[in-house]
């Protein structure tokens, strides 16, 4: 009877040891600086190799044409190459980077003022007609950024060094637009003379070089010596690694053979907690995840309105923030919540209907008992989101099935055909830095990519119009909550929480320059100014 | 039923760690004990205490329930799968092995390919093609299961039909379906038997590597393999996410082998004198 003994207190011995464990205080990144959750070290010398791990690598689905590339993961990559007339800073202002200044002498023209001394990569200086050459390059092309930058009637040079953009109707978020990477300034005289295949190639005025990339595996990006910004970038070297395991990532922190890895469990901070060296920053981002409901699914699940709002007054998006998003969520609406201007999505109309309301509206359109399958991608925290909303639809006896796939396959599902064939799926969008931006891709003739599963909406897009084309001030105030109303009213792509972002670096061993908040997705914004600590 | 009267304390202690599983599994899951194994209804990872009597995960789920729940479909998908493996390679071992000649020879190699894949990717291309739930790890169980028991059902088939009575019933006119009913399958129940209890401890620990993969069962419904592959993020800073699905795990493992063997020594006296 020994071995049933030696079992049993094996086991309890386990049980205690394991259960006695409490869950460790957080570890996280907070800096003095207003706006920065940390600030590079400029007092550490410069040089050494940066390296870091990514969670997929987007170069194969959308080339490395940046007019083309439509995803956060690619804007970060790319970021370390190409370079925009205009960034944004840590409070979502507009800040120079290769326009030195601009002018608005009207509602419906920009003039920028180029930084002199800007060469690209291969040495040739950048000039007027490069910058004129990528807008228009942009404006012809088919990238979904191109509805972002808006009405644009003529792009043309003053001089050398000075642009001038003229619009047909005033736009907003024209300059928050040019901020992202797919407005980058390209080589145009090699593109055109057929020297450079943009598609191919990576050859921008950005303070890195592609030394190598071996897709879905790594890049090796090497120091621009000719970058503009005196002393940047800091790095040498900066390799990055493709690891699609969360586990993955976090053993490369925590052994140290990863300075800097992007992390989706909102637990990181906890889980990390003990591993000497280590901090997590939590970027409060304009990111926010949201639920699509396909108009064109079979049987007709969602074609009628009322299901959908039945569906989005259901959902209950202050659980997905605290149990899903562990509190560092924010429910929102079409407009980003924490940009200045943005909607208060407590006063849309599914928030202030109730259970009731979302059963009555079932039943009115015969729906009463849904069944319908939600495709999410495995990537953390999305299944949690998931689950979230499934247990909230649960309240109206709606059951959903939730489907996990890999970020490929969950691209190939929900992208993949048209019209698409899934019932539900759920995907972030970034929120940029203008409240109105993101509204952009609820008008699926202009966004594109959801022609497959979104019927356009007339009264929907005149919302989008407006709110966009609106100066700040009260007026836009109000635009922008219309626009909130009619989005969460259609519910064909119904927004929901902010998603956070999750930086864990190895603070002995990195000094790295991050935003308290991001618009763009871009974790890399302050790569230049990294310094490296030990190596 | 003789040899269980003859089975050491240990066969007996494998099957009654089976049937208590069983029971825990079905009596919480029938009465709800501890609630809905889906609900949010407590702090995010709360150790265990009073109100959760194993604690809750990452998104304020009790455990409790969720080990119940989990415990179930582990036991269950596996079940039925090693239940179709059992029919498959009845028929298939059978096939080759009284039969034989080229049907044989197609059965032999047929399981000869599936042999030659590595359980785990074998698993995962079942879930590339049907796609990840319930299904593929179904699938995937019955087959990684089917070549080791078709061989070994071939194997005994061989040995049966060579029989004296199995002669005499050929000689005396009997046709094969009655051989195969009245002659050979009550010879090979035993060891059918024997190879299922192997299988199904392979159809756990392929159900929860799938799961644990993320190809097995889909959230929210957990599975013991699910449960691990959620809870190892948090071994360190949540260890209760682990521990109990991890120990029921073993256990369940260990008492279905402890089982399998005592079957395999009561029956082999009779096996012996005339199977492989």
């Amino acid at each position: 009877m020994r071995i049933p003994v030696v079992l049993c207190a094996a086991a309890t011995a386990a049980v205690l040891v394991g259960c006695s464990a409490a869950p460790l205080d957080p570890t996280t990144a907070t800096s003095d600086v207003p706006g920065y959750l940390a600030v590079a070290d400029e007092s550490v010398t410069a040089g050494g190799t940066l390296d870091l791990q990514m969670t997929v690598d987007n170069g194969a689905a959308t080339g490395l044409d940046p007019q083309l590339a439509d995803v956060a993961t690619s804007w970060q990559l790319m970021s370390l190459v190409y370079e925009t007339l205009v960034t944004v800073g840590p409070d979502f202002s507009i800040e120079p980077a290769l326009a030195e200044s601009w002018e608005n002498p009207s509602p419906t023209e920009y003039v920028f003022h180029l930084r002199e001394g800007v060469t690209f990569s291969n040495g040739r200086p950048m000039t007027a007609d490069d910058v004129v050459g990528s807008l228009e390059r942009l404006l012809a092309g088919e990238g979904v950024w191109k509805s972002q930058i808006g009405p644009v009637e003529k792009v043309s040079t003053v001089d050398e060094h000075t642009v001038s953009v003229t619009l047909s109707e005033p736009y907003a978020p024209l300059l928050a637009a040019l901020a992202n990477v797919p407005a980058a300034v390209l080589p145009m005289a090699e593109i055109e003379d057929g020297s450079l295949d943009v598609t191919a190639q990576m050859l921008g005025t950005g303070p890195y070089v592609v030394e190598s990339h071996r897709q879905d595996v790594s890049w090796k990006f090497t120091r621009n010596d000719g970058y503009w910004a005196e002393d940047k970038p800091s790095a040498d070297t900066v390799n990055v690694v493709i690891a699609g395991q969360e586990q993955a990532r976090m053993a490369a922190l925590q052994n140290g053979s990863a300075d800097l890895v992007m992390l989706g469990n909102v637990d990181a901070p906890q889980l990390l907690n003990g591993a000497r060296g280590t901090s997590v920053g939590t970027q409060a981002t304009t990111d926010f995840y949201y639920l699509m409901l396909n108009s064109n699914a079979q049987g007709g699940k969602f074609d009628d309105p009322r299901v959908r709002q039945a569906i989005n007054i259901a959902l209950d998006r202050q659980a997905m923030a605290d149990s899903a998003l562990g509190g560092l969520g924010r429910p929102t609406g079409v407009t980003p919540a924490g940009l200045p201007g943005a909607c208060d999505p407590a006063r849309v109309p599914s928030a202030e209907a109730d259970l009731d309301r979302a059963k009555q509206l079932l039943k009115e359109a015969g729906a009463e008992n849904l069944t319908f399958g939600l495709a999410a991608y495995s990537t953390a925290p999305a299944p949690a989101v998931a689950q979230v909303i499934q247990q909230n639809l649960r309240r109206i006896g709606v059951e959903v099935t939730i489907e996990q796939l890999d970020e490929g396959s969950w691209s190939g599902k929900v992208y993949g055909e048209v019209p698409a064939t899934f019932d539900a799926a759920l995907s972030w969008f970034a929120g940029y830095a203008d409240p109105g931006m993101v509204g952009k891709w609820w008008n699926p003739e202009q966004a594109g990519f959801n022609v497959g599963f979104m019927e356009p909406n007339p009264e929907l897009n005149e919302a989008i119009d407006k709110a966009i084309a609106t100066p700040e001030g009260p007026e836009r105030e109000t635009a922008l909550q219309q626009l909130c109303d009619a989005v969460d009213t259609d519910a064909q792509m119904i927004p929901l929480v902010t998603r956070p972002a999750l930086i864990g670096y190895r603070s002995d061993a990195l000094s790295p320059t991050l935003y308290e908040t991001e618009g763009y997705g871009n974790v890399f914004r302050g790569i230049a100014d990294f310094r490296l600590l030990s190596k | 039923m003789t040899w269980w009267r003859r089975a050491d304390w240990l066969t007996r202690s494998g099957l009654a760690c089976l049937a208590v599983l069983v029971l825990v599994s079905v009596v919480g899951t029938v009465f709800g004990i501890g609630g809905d194994p889906d609900a949010m209804v407590g702090p995010r990872l709360a150790p265990p205490g009073v109100d959760y009597p194993l604690g809750t995960d990452e998104l304020g789920r009790s455990m409790l329930p969720r080990l119940f729940e989990g415990i179930g479909t582990t036991l269950l998908l596996s079940t039925l799968a090693v239940l179709v493996t059992a029919v498959l390679a009845t028929l298939l071992g059978v096939a080759a092995g009284y039969r034989g000649g080229w049907l044989g020879e197609v059965v032999l190699r047929l399981v000869e390919v599936l042999y030659s894949f590595p359980t785990i990717v074998l698993a995962i291309l079942v879930a590339a093609v049907v796609g990840p739930g319930r299904t593929a790890t179904m699938c995937s169980i019955v087959l990684i299961t089917i070549p080791l028991m078709t061989r070994v059902v071939r194997a005994a088939a061989v040995t049966v039909s060579e029989r004296d009575y199995v002669t005499s019933a050929v000689i005396s006119g009997a046709r094969w379906p009655r051989i195969l009913v009245r002659h050979l399958l009550p010879s090979l129940s035993g060891t059918i038997a024997v190879q299922g209890t192997y299988a199904l401890s392979v159809g756990i620990l392929v159900e929860g590597g799938l799961s644990f993969l993320g190809f097995g069962v889909q959230p929210p419904q957990s599975s013991l393999g699910a449960l691990i592959q959620q809870g190892s993020t948090y071994l360190l800073a949540a260890p209760w996410l682990v521990v109990a699905p991890g120990i029921v795990l073993v256990v369940a493992i260990l008492a279905i082998n402890v089982f399998g063997d005592g079957l395999r020594d009561g029956l082999e006296p009779r096996e012996a004198r005339s199977l492989v």
